[in-house]
């Protein structure tokens, strides 16, 4: 069965709308969620996630409570979104938070672009929680190849240059390059339309991620749109 | 084409383009949005070329030539010549052998026309009638200006006004091949009124030439075309190493050092990368810079923006920061606050080394050169005869014979004001 992944910001659009968000991408079947903590920078994201952060900044400073809320709630695997940037100082404290609240893996965007000669040190660090490994296409074959079997629940493999942007690409021959790669359970995502979405299917990938659709999906018709958007996605994902 | 046998052609000049981003020693970080700011990246559809965009963000290690620009490719005179510069070796007496690839050759003086063609050609796929593009002193321009002409599109070029006012002769041949040329700061873009305002004389950067040729096609939907920097400019000129590979193994040579000159990057990118990422030997690669524009002895390597008002995404680059004022050198190429993001990977992880000359010591190299081998090479190109003379007293010091390579990127004719300039200034030999 191919893979359906929804990302949500923690504490977006408010604390409480946020959990019942997952609690309705779970009945409308997400396999997996993942959770962005809003950083101080999100250096590769694109403006609708950007904007996401902002606001759950500023309507709550409880993201661990909520992660602890999400866990409780959620049956499916829960993956935590972070910028290292913002904890390497901290790493231990860091992964001792997300051990305690019952993170199933942790992703890194920009583990591999900032911090790719400390990415072993990382790894290791990281074993208990495991680590949902991020790659693009702007990163060398060798190092995809390499670190795919690594990664834990699948390989993150992002399409375009930040999520969420239109930005024209070869969809087949981005995917069917990635596939010659990855070895395990790729899933690709940034900026998907629904045209990409089946093109991405066919083309070898085992599942999509959807981030800013789903975001401006809660901007445009809240819960009830967000509903809406991934049961049709569901449909899509199991008719491929 | 009827003096070059087909099939000589088609052994020579390749039939797909190549990528280096997959062969790259570690990951390329990606184009960036600045923060609080609207997305640049976002913008670009509006900007660029529909494929020239799409190439720039699928990563594809060969990229086949469309055949409508393959074509334009032997019109202009593709593949260029491989010399061997045997006065040139002869007079350094030293145990290596020098090869040369003359992108002087093609029309308008430099490599820039191989991407000025595929560019030109994507606007026009898509139906866009009307390109514009900024210069400096003029090489770009050309390049863009002939490539127009071939594809039947009009364009507007915005060059730096002191430039336009003191080398009619660039400007002429621009208009020679049909392009608008206009004076930048100009009156045709918010961004030219807002400096005119403050300057009535400003004589024009290559940063406000940019802001203009961008916001002109914003405003009237045409596309605007860039000479360097982009993954996939470089990949275009990326004709020149690839035939220069075929070349050389035609004549059984292979090469043990490669040489080119760096502005953005792309004559260096295009020359050296598919040896960089297609050869498995052993090679040594030098990038020869303007001390004058010291962007990799004093360069830090970061995000920042391609270009001076920053409407372009950032970049992961070697820079000297977008608000460096180059001093007034005579390789307009080379004054660049920046490099390619590709290219900076490659020097910060040193499998590409630097060299930087001044002024005075390109001058005599260009001299020497055009002494022996009779090209008169651009100013920028003799950065990288210069680093040919001091690779050459090395291996004389060190012995061993060295097969040596340069990528000579464009003819310094058009130049020959500015060298009796250099001339006069230095007291040449």
């Amino acid at each position: 069965m191919k893979l359906l992944v929804a990302y949500f910001t923690v504490g977006y659009p408010t604390e409480s709308k946020f959990v019942e968000l997952l609690r309705e991408a779970e009945s409308c079947g997400v396999d997996a969620v993942e959770l962005g903590i809003p950083p101080k920078f999100a250096k590769y994201d694109g403006p609708l996630i950007r904007r996401s952060y902002e606001r759950a900044r500023k309507v709550s400073a409880n993201c661990w409570g909520l992660l602890r809320e999400a866990r409780k709630i959620l049956g499916i695997p829960m993956i935590v979104l972070a910028y290292l940037d913002d904890y390497s100082e901290a790493f231990d404290d860091f992964l001792n938070r997300l051990c305690e609240v019952g993170a199933d893996s942790l992703l890194l965007p920009d583990l591999l672009i900032d911090y790719v000669d400390s990415f072993e040190e990382y790894l290791e660090k990281t074993r208990d929680v495991g680590l949902t490994i991020f790659t693009n296409p702007s990163m060398p074959d060798k190092l995809i190849a390499k670190i795919s079997p690594l990664s834990k629940l699948f390989l993150y493999y992002g399409l375009r240059p930040a999520t969420g942007t239109s930005i024209p690409v070869d969809v087949v021959a981005l995917v069917r390059r990635a596939r010659q790669l990855v070895k395990n359970r790729l899933v690709v995502g940034f900026g998907l339309s629904p045209n990409d979405v089946v093109k991405v299917l066919k083309n070898g990938a085992d599942g999509i991620a959807v981030g800013s659709l789903l975001i401006r999906a809660i901007e445009e018709g809240g819960i009830e749109e967000v509903s809406r958007v991934l049961k049709e996605l569901r449909g899509v994902v199991d008719g491929v | 084409m009827v003096n070059v046998p087909k099939k000589y052609l088609d052994e020579v000049l390749p039939n797909c383009w190549y990528n280096i981003v997959p062969d790259l020693p570690r990951p390329l970080p990606p184009p960036m949005d600045p923060p609080e700011a609207s997305s640049r990246i976002e913008l670009l559809k509006r900007i660029l070329p529909r494929e020239l965009l799409k190439q720039e963000f699928t990563v594809e290690r060969f990229v086949k030539i469309p055949d409508e620009v393959r074509e334009k490719y032997e019109v202009l005179g593709r593949p260029t010549p491989l010399y061997r510069a045997r006065a040139l070796e002869n007079l350094l007496d030293a145990p290596i052998k020098i090869f040369f690839k003359f992108e002087g050759a093609l029309p308008s003086g430099s490599h820039k026309v191989n991407t000025a063609v595929a560019q030109a050609f994507y606007a026009h796929a898509e139906g866009v009638g009307h390109v514009t593009t900024e210069t400096g002193a003029g090489q770009w321009g050309a390049a863009v200006a002939l490539a127009s002409a071939l594809y039947n599109l009009r364009a507007t070029i915005f060059m730096v006004r002191a430039s336009y006012d003191q080398k009619p002769g660039r400007r002429a041949l621009m208009e020679f091949y049909g392009a608008e040329v206009v004076p930048s700061p100009s009156r045709l873009t918010r961004t030219g009124v807002e400096v005119l305002t403050k300057n009535p004389e400003h004589p024009g950067s290559l940063g406000v030439a940019i802001s203009e040729a961008i916001e002109y096609a914003l405003d009237n939907d045409f596309r605007y075309v860039m000479g360097s920097v982009l993954n996939a400019v470089l990949m275009h000129q990326s004709v020149i190493g690839l035939e220069a590979m075929r070349q050389l193994e035609v004549m059984g040579e292979e090469p043990d050092v490669l040489v080119a000159c760096v502005g953005g990057g792309s004559n260096f990118g295009g020359f050296a990368y598919p040896f960089i990422g297609l050869k498995k030997r052993k090679m040594e690669f030098v990038a020869a810079g303007a001390a004058e524009v010291p962007k990799f002895s004093r360069g830090e390597y970061k995000y920042d923006f391609p270009d001076a008002e920053g409407v372009l995404p950032m970049l992961k680059m070697i820079t000297l920061g977008r608000d460096f004022v180059p001093p007034p050198i005579y390789s307009g190429g080379l004054r660049y606050h920046g490099l390619a993001p590709s290219l900076s990977l490659l020097v910060a992880s040193g499998v590409v080394k630097w060299v930087e000359y001044g002024e005075r010591e390109v001058l005599e190299a260009a001299r020497i050169f055009a002494k022996t081998q009779g090209i008169i090479p651009a100013p920028e190109s003799a950065h990288a005869i210069r680093a040919i003379i001091d690779l050459a007293r090395r291996a004389k010091d060190n012995g061993g014979r060295k097969v040596i390579i340069f990528n000579l990127s464009g003819h310094g004719l058009l130049d020959i004001e500015n060298y009796r300039e250099m001339m006069t200034k230095y007291r040449g030999p």
